[in-house]
């Protein structure tokens, strides 16, 4: 009986082993398919394109050093490649108008030809101010264009030692000169906004092209549509650049977060290249794009007949006012070859 | 030239002038974003 017991146990179990074999048979032939080694796996370009952001839970108690998110992966892709292209086609862009335009108009020249009587176009006092700008302007312009470009441009080409040490003291005249420019735009905007409201001269100065074009010369006060713009885009631009660089300099103070200061920075790049832009616009008619003109913040006075043909309007208050500066001469002008001539 | 040269030397006093405020207020970056758990540096 025992032995009968025995055998029928050994047939039960091989029963259930058979059953369980052939309930468990499918399961192994579908795992035995050919997979994706990665389809479980999480891709992180699809986990950031599916979630608009990725939740998360820190342990430092510094909640700013958070820098797991996806606005901080937008703001580094307008650092190192957005910001690139628009200071790369505003820059030079700029440069190369500037450079067909010097090559199929030349130096605009005193037309009459130099009176040999000079007038006051600036004071002693508004030379100062304007230098101190540009100045400041020039060296943050450089050491601005270095954090954006330089990695990029300057590196290979001097080297990594050189360029640290370049870059530290760009960095620091970066910061401190900006105390000097954030004066400099101040006493701009005091010292000559009543002569920048914009006016009827400037709209006719606009259609007439502010005589850049032929040899027209639209009438204007002090200053013409174009200066008025050049004051404005740095009172502006300076102001914009001035606020988001103390910012920048002082991270995170007044309970700015971390997007705050990617916003500051954003705007302080923007702002910075077009700004440059701008002013390579003006350094260019200031200096080589026009005969007589580099004298007003140079020496302080302008021949008579160049304030009659750029600024006609404001050569007559000043004549009605106190009359031409006889006393100093003025250097004939001498002939220049320009590409144009 | 009078007033470009002294644009320049006021651009250094200021800067000058700047440095010495900054270095009494900003501290340093890894004193500023860190706990005193943490240990930056050597």
């Amino acid at each position: 009986m025992a032995k009968l017991i025995a055998q029928l146990r050994l047939v039960a179990g091989a029963m259930a082993l058979a059953i369980i074999v052939a309930v468990a048979a499918p399961q192994v032939s579908s795992a035995q398919q050919p997979v994706n080694p990665t389809a479980n796996a999480v891709q992180e370009q699809q986990l950031l394109k599916s979630l608009k952001t990725i939740d998360g839970r820190g342990t430092i108690p510094d909640k700013k050093s958070y820098v797991l998110e996806q606005p901080g992966r937008d703001w580094r892709h307008f650092h190192q490649v957005t910001l690139h292209w628009i200071g790369g086609i505003a820059i030079l862009g700029v440069l190369a108008l500037l450079v067909i335009f010097y090559l199929t108009r030349g130096m605009i020249r005193i037309e009459s030809g130099r009176s040999g009587r000079t007038v006051v176009r600036f004071t002693a006092v508004e030379r100062f101010v304007h230098w101190l700008t540009a100045t400041c302007f020039i060296i943050l312009a450089l050491s601005g264009l270095n954090i954006t470009f330089g990695r990029a441009l300057l590196l290979p080409l001097i080297g990594p030692g050189a360029f640290t040490t370049w870059s530290e003291f760009a960095k620091y005249a970066h910061n401190y000169l900006s105390f000097p420019f954030t004066i400099g735009v101040v006493a701009i905007f005091l010292m000559w906004i009543a002569g920048n409201i914009p006016n009827r001269v400037d709209v006719e100065w606009l259609k007439r092209g502010g005589g850049m074009v032929g040899h027209d010369h639209p009438p204007a006060y002090r200053f013409n549509a174009g200066q008025k713009m050049i004051y404005w885009i740095v009172v502006i631009g300076g102001t914009a650049v001035a606020v988001t660089g103390y910012l920048l300099m002082f991270p995170f103070y007044g309970g700015l977060g971390v997007g705050d200061m990617q916003i500051a920075q954003v705007v302080h790049g923007v702002v910075a290249v077009l700004f440059v832009a701008a002013m390579l616009g003006h350094i260019y008619i200031g200096t080589i794009g026009m005969e007589g003109a580099f004298e007003a913040m140079g020496e302080g006075t302008v021949d008579v007949n160049w304030a009659k043909e750029h600024h006609r309007l404001w050569l007559e208050d000043e004549m009605g006012r106190v009359g031409p500066n006889e006393s100093q001469s003025q250097p004939q002008a001498r002939p220049m070859a320009t590409p144009a001539e | 030239m009078k007033a470009f040269i002294s644009a320049c030397i006021v651009a250094i006093i200021v800067a000058g002038v700047g440095l010495f405020v900054l270095q009494s207020l900003q501290v340093p970056a890894d004193v500023a974003f860190s706990t005193s758990s943490v240990r930056l540096g050597s």
